[in-house]
Order: C-alpha cells, then sequence, then structure tokens
C-alpha cells in the first residue's frame, strides 16, 4: 500500500509496518520522507554508533516507474559530519524495495552478534547469523548471498572490513557496483552489527491511469535517447571531466597545491575508455550505461599467474587517488581503487586523507613513527599499505586517520575537508567552496557550485547572488532526489517533466506546490543539521583553498565569509517555513 | 518471412532491464517481474537474456499433456486453454524447454508467454533484442 514503511529492530529482532501515507503525500518520498522519519525517529545529540542510530533507505516514486530513476537515498545521524547523513546510491535496491512493496525500510537498535538481513514481500524478514561473513569484501558477500529468484528483483547491500571497524568513511556498496559512499553509512551498519541486507521485490508497481503513464514514460525516455543530454554519461562517464578541468586548471592535484596535473592525459576519460573500458553496467529502466568497468589485471606469480578484477571508475575516485595523489598511471589509480572496494572505503575521503598524510609528513609534522610507510606522491604500493593499515588501525595516527581527521590537529590548513567531508575534485573557485560549505550533506552534488563557477568562468562571482542561485538548486534538487531521479538525468527531468511524471501517477502538484516542497525538504534538513549542532559560524574552510589559485582566480575568504553568513539567513529562514508547515 | 523477436547482440545487454518491466506492463498492465516473459541474469562479466525464441517447433507445446499451447504462425507458441492450466501439478512445458524461458504466474496459474509483440525491442537502445523479419 502506498507509504508504507518497513521497520526492523535489531535489538529484539521485531519487524512491523506502519503507514505513513501522509508523508508520501506532502513530501513525495525519498529524501523527503527520509528527513521527516529521521527527524522523528533519531533522538537527539545521539552517538552516531548507538542503536538509535535509525537507517533509513526510501527510494522515491519515479523508481521502476520512470527512466533513469534509480537512487534510493539513505539518512542516519552521519559519524563523519556528526549531524546529517545522507547518501544517494543507485542499482537494483529501489526497485527492489518498490517491488516489495515498502515506500521506506526503517533498520534501529543493534545486534548483539554479526547479522544480515532478508527482507521480502508482505512483511517477511528474517534475521540472519552472519558471522561467516566476517571480514569478507562487500563484494563477495554479496556474490555469497546471491540467489536467483524467478518471480522478483533482488538487490543487495553490503559492507566491507571498514564498515565492520567503523572507519568514518565507509561504504555500504550495492549489488556490488553502485555505493552509498561518503557520510559513513558503512560504519553505522557496523555498528549494529548488520553486515548485508537482501531485498527481494517479487510485488508489482501499478499506476491508475496506465496510458496517461505511459505517454509520459516515451516521451522521457526518448528525451534520453535520442537528445544527447546524457551523453556525457553514456560516452566516457565522468571522467570526462579530467581533461576539461585540468585544462582551466581546477583539477586538485597533490592534495590541492595545484589546479593542473602533467599526467591528466594518462589518466582522463579518454584513456581509460580506449585502452581499459570492458563494459557499462547501468541501473533499472536506465538506458545510458554511466557506470564504466575496467579489467584490472593483475600478474602475481611467474608462469602468468594472473588474477583479473573489474574495477568501476568515475571522476571522482580519479582525481581523489589519481591527481590529487600524484598517481599518473591509470593501472595505479585501479589498484587504489580497487583496494577501497575491498575494504569498503569511501574511495573519495580516502584520498583526501592519503593527500594529507603525505603533504604532513612531506612538512615533518609527523614521521614513520605515525605512518609506518613512507606516504610519497605517485607512490600507489605505499598508499595501498597505508589504506590497510587505516582499516586496521595499528595506532593511534591510523584511528584518527580512520575518523577523517588531522592527527592532533597538525596540518588542518591543508586537509581539504569541509563540514567533515572531504572535498571532491573541482577547484573551480568561489561557488564550489560555498556550496560545499551549504549543502547539507557539504557534497559538491548538493547544489553543484563547481557548475556555476564553469557557467561564469572568467567573471567576478558575487557571493550574495552565488549564495541564491545555491539555495535554489539545492532546493530543486531536494525535489528530484525526493522523486528518485538520478542526478545524471537531471537536464531530463525540468520542472515541467517532473510535474507530469508526478500527476500522471496520482499526485497532485502544481508549480508552486513543487517549488514549496523543495524549500521544505532542504529546510526539514537543515532543522536536523542545527539540533545536532551545527552552525555556519564554526565552520572551517582550510586555508589550502585560498593559496592555491582556482579557475576563477583565487578565492577570498572575505567572500566565503559573507556567502556564509547570507547563507545562514537564508537557510534559517528555511527551517521557520518548513517548521511552520509540519510541526512535529 | 515470419516477423518475431530475436536475441540478436546478447554481448551487448548493460542490464538496464527496461525490456523485463516493459513486457510486463504489455502483459499484465503494470510494473513487475513476476508478469514478464523476460528475464535478465548477470554471468561473469556480461549478462543472460532469457526470453522465447520462437521454435518452429516449440518443446513446451510437445510437452502439454492438455494440448493447452498451440504453435503460432510465425514460430512460437500461444495459449489456447489457460482454464486446462489451472489443474496442471507439474507444469511440463516450463521443464521442456531448454532456454528455461516460459515463467510461472502463479497468481493466475498459467505460464507466462511471449506474445511476440516486439514491444521490448523498441525500447532495447542498445539492440540486444531485435524484431523484425527473420531468414
Amino acid at each position: 500500500m502506498i507509504g508504507d514503511i518497513l521497520f526492523i529492530n535489531l535489538t529484539d529482532g521485531l519487524n512491523w509496518v506502519e503507514n505513513r501515507r501522509e508523508l508520501v503525500d506532502k513530501y513525495i518520498g525519498g529524501s523527503g520522507l527520509a528527513i521527516n522519519l529521521l527527524n522523528e525517529l533519531c533522538p537527539e545529540g545521539v552517538d552516531p554508533f548507538a542503536p538509535e542510530n535509525p537507517i533509513i533507505l526510501a527510494p522515491g516514486p519515479f523508481i521502476g516507474l520512470y527512466p533513469a530513476c534509480s537512487k534510493t537515498i539513505a539518512m542516519f545521524k552521519s559519524p563523519l559530519t556528526g549531524n546529517l547523513g545522507e547518501s544517494h546510491a543507485g542499482g537494483k535496491l529501489g526497485v527492489a524495495i518498490r517491488l516489495a512493496g515498502y515506500n521506506a525500510v526503517v533498520i534501529m537498535g543493534a545486534s548483539s552478534k554479526p547479522v544480515w538481513l532478508d527482507i521480502k514481500d508482505n512483511g517477511e524478514v528474517k534475521v540472519n547469523g552472519a558471522s561467516s561473513l566476517k571480514g569478507l569484501s562487500s563484494l563477495h558477500t554479496i556474490m555469497s548471498l546471491d540467489a536467483v529468484n524467478p518471480y522478483g528483483l533482488q538487490s543487495i547491500v553490503a559492507i566491507g572490513p571498514a564498515g565492520e571497524n567503523f572507519v568514518y568513511y565507509a561504504n555500504v556498496s550495492v549489488d556490488g557496483y553502485n555505493f552509498f559512499g561518503r557520510t559513513g553509512l558503512g560504519a553505522v551498519m557496523g555498528a549494529k552489527n548488520l553486515k548485508a541486507i537482501r531485498v527481494t521485490g517479487c510485488g508489482e508497481i501499478s499506476v491508475k491511469d496506465l496510458d496517461r503513464y505511459k505517454r509520459v514514460f516515451e516521451k522521457v525516455y526518448e528525451d534520453v535517447i535520442k537528445s544527447g543530454k546524457m551523453r556525457k554519461y553514456h560516452d566516457l562517464g565522468t571522467p570526462q571531466n579530467v581533461l576539461v578541468l585540468n585544462k582551466i586548471k581546477a583539477l586538485p592535484t597533490m592534495n590541492f597545491k595545484r589546479g593542473y596535473f602533467e599526467y591528466a592525459e594518462n589518466i582522463s576519460g579518454e584513456y581509460f575508455a580506449d585502452n581499459l573500458l570492458v563494459r557499462k553496467s547501468t541501473c533499472p529502466l536506465c538506458p545510458i550505461g554511466c557506470k564504466h568497468v575496467a579489467m584490472l589485471k593483475n600478474f602475481f606469480a611467474e608462469e602468468h599467474e594472473v588474477e583479473s578484477i573489474e574495477v568501476g571508475y568515475d571522476y571522482e575516485p580519479i582525481y581523489a587517488l589519481g591527481s590529487n595523489l600524484g598517481v599518473g598511471d591509470p593501472l595505479d589509480v585501479l589498484k587504489l581503487r580497487a583496494v577501497c572496494d575491498r575494504y569498503g572505503l569511501d574511495a573519495m575521503m580516502t584520498g583526501t586523507m592519503l593527500a594529507w598524510a603525505t603533504e604532513a609528513y612531506e612538512n615533518g609534522l609527523i614521521s614513520l613513527n605515525e605512518t609506518m610507510v613512507e606516504p610519497r606522491w605517485g607512490n600507489a604500493e605505499n598508499y595501498i599499505e597505508m589504506v590497510k593499515r587505516i582499516v586496521a588501525m595499528p595506532n593511534e595516527f591510523y584511528v584518527s586517520m580512520a575518523q577523517g581527521k588531522a592527527y592532533r590537529n597538525l596540518g588542518e590548513e591543508f586537509l581539504a575537508v569541509i563540514g567533515g567531508n572531504g572535498l571532491a575534485g573541482y577547484h573551480t573557485g568561489l561557488a564550489f567552496i560555498i556550496g560545499t560549505a551549504i549543502g547539507a550533506r557539504h557534497s559538491h552534488l548538493s547544489n553543484a557550485g563547481y557548475n556555476l563557477d564553469q557557467k561564469l568562468l572568467g567573471l567576478t562571482i558575487d557571493p550574495v547572488e552565488a549564495v541564491k542561485a545555491l539555495i535554489k538548486e539545492e532546493a530543486w534538487r531536494c525535489v528530484l532526489e525526493s522523486c528518485g531521479v538520478c542526478l545524471f538525468a537531471r537536464d531530463i527531468y525540468g520542472k515541467h517533466t517532473v510535474l507530469e511524471a508526478l500527476n500522471a501517477i496520482g499526485f497532485n502538484y502544481d508549480d508552486e506546490g513543487l517549488e514549496r516542497v523543495g524549500r521544505l525538504i532542504y529546510g526539514l534538513k537543515y532543522k536536523f543539521k542545527f539540533r545536532e549542532g551545527f552552525e555556519f559560524q564554526s565552520l572551517k574552510i582550510p586555508n589550502r583553498i585560498f593559496e592555491t589559485p582556482t579557475a576563477n582566480g583565487r578565492i577570498s575568504p572575505e567572500d566565503v565569509k559573507k556567502g556564509l553568513e547570507i547563507a545562514d539567513a537564508e537557510v534559517r529562514g528555511l527551517v521557520a517555513e518548513a517548521t511552520a508547515y509540519h510541526v512535529f | 518471412m515470419p516477423i518475431k523477436l530475436v536475441v540478436k547482440n546478447p554481448d551487448r545487454c548493460i542490464g538496464c532491464d527496461t525490456c523485463v518491466f516493459i513486457c510486463s506492463r504489455e502483459l499484465a498492465g503494470v510494473l513487475s517481474v513476476k508478469h514478464s516473459a523476460i528475464r535478465i541474469s548477470r554471468v561473469g562479466v556480461g549478462f543472460k537474456i532469457t526470453v522465447c525464441s520462437g521454435c518452429d517447433e516449440p518443446d513446451c507445446a510437445s510437452a502439454c499433456p492438455y494440448e493447452a499451447l498451440r504453435l503460432r504462425s510465425g514460430g512460437g507458441v500461444e495459449l489456447v486453454g489457460p482454464d486446462k492450466c489451472e489443474k496442471c501439478e507439474s507444469r511440463p512445458c516450463l521443464d521442456a524447454c531448454a532456454l528455461g524461458a516460459l515463467q510461472w504466474d502463479d497468481e493466475r496459474k498459467r505460464p507466462v508467454i511471449c506474445i511476440e509483440c516486439g514491444v521490448c525491442a523498441k525500447f532495447c537502445h542498445h539492440n540486444v533484442l531485435y524484431y523484425g523479419e527473420v531468414v
């Protein structure tokens, strides 16, 4: 039934379904539904690793119905940022949850021993022992739990050893090649002793006016295939950015010391596609195939003993484990990505920490006493050894690395982190920095400041204007996330199309209503952040960002300060509007 | 020349499952896997596409003791006696197909059979599925 939410309590193993139709009617689903549930269910000031921290998985209503819509939204309190934990993943999870009959799945409590969850239709939930899965990579866990069911769609999510060990930026793999990255969902699962979740959806998704829905589907599908709006993602994928950004000196290199990399060609989307790409992969109902997968061959002994690993590659891991670590060999980039996947680490944050450690070592702030292996620009083998230690945490230094913090606050001025989250790979200018700072999940995808910088290349960016544009964009993205639209398809799903698509499947929105719901959701995210202690005044911007010229010249600290002051006032306005609309 | 559905370029499949859902939409008016006559499953680095190949001498029809499946012109089968399927417990048609291309609809107690409408191929952007004249 529309509005059904599956609750599972791992402490006592009980599960039940509650209908929250009113939330779906008001907030669509996805992030709109998730943030309401988070504000309700997460106790104020809770330790992110406490059993009381809920995990909410919410796919929007477009998932399983429209092309290029597959993003399930995860919300929880983040160990990395200390406030809003939000992460989006593609793959089959969203459709499987929808076919199982739910608008969201909420996991509460914690198990005393390792378990995995088996979720099927009609409230069928089993909590199974997972001791034998302990220490396995997420991919091997997924392979172990794979059970073909001809009557339904199955999706498996799993954590690796990093999640089991509570690394603050441990990720969660969805079906092997999609990830809930960034804000540490893997560690929250680990704290619940939850190794994996298998969802099998054997039900159906129906719409009342089939003909009307079909017409919208066909129109959107044509646009996806023929308009060229998604060509970038289909062709080279996001790594197309490597050369584009390098050219405008916005490709962060060696811990943001500069914006260009002499080996950019070697790790470009063009190089990977021409030489290493073996297949493309995609999400349900999306013909694009944005996920580019390379084959990494490793001859590990004489007589051509070989192991072959499929490694997905995207722009962000290439920047984080490539240019930003001075790694210019594409195979080394893949090796580093593979080791992050093996242990279940967010590749971006791992890169951020390794880059900081290399510079701190270079400057003599830390030594081999701490690092145990020498961090050196371009030396992938040593970085791989360090990644293993981030997961194993053999000393105090690596504990701090695993928490995403500068060891003993050393070299904080060059730790490329804002709001707890590592910066994405865009040294484009003021809008990117302000955008990351004010984004509810401190992600480049929150509001695409990098896009604004690139549009205004060579022009003066007014911080006040930038903040207004970024907030408008983020509020709109809150609508897309609530529907389930993949942000790669944002040019397909303009406001008019979203309205048509929503109303064809039984929602009743108009122009103004849609804009308002975006603002409300953004406001509710900040309501949670403020409640958990976030404040703009104490947000630190690393000095490195101001030192290194961006694609748009040097960023002025005064401009950032001014932008954040305006943002604070604007966001508080949104929180007030959201609170007035929905009193908890 | 007969017009039918053919898995033409199986190695080009990226696993979007659009055909699976489009099929259920045509056959049952909903989006689901269980109502679909197509299955896509990951095998090695690629995908396996399981769908009726429109045989000239269909093993499924031969296996049916009730003659519920009739050879259709151009290949494949049509279900002519769904009432007979209701009582059938052994479902020999499902086992008879070497591809395993027939699925079982548990609610309506009958096999899910490709109707050779070709809509799936229309939505297969990578030309894995082809619907048209076959030599």
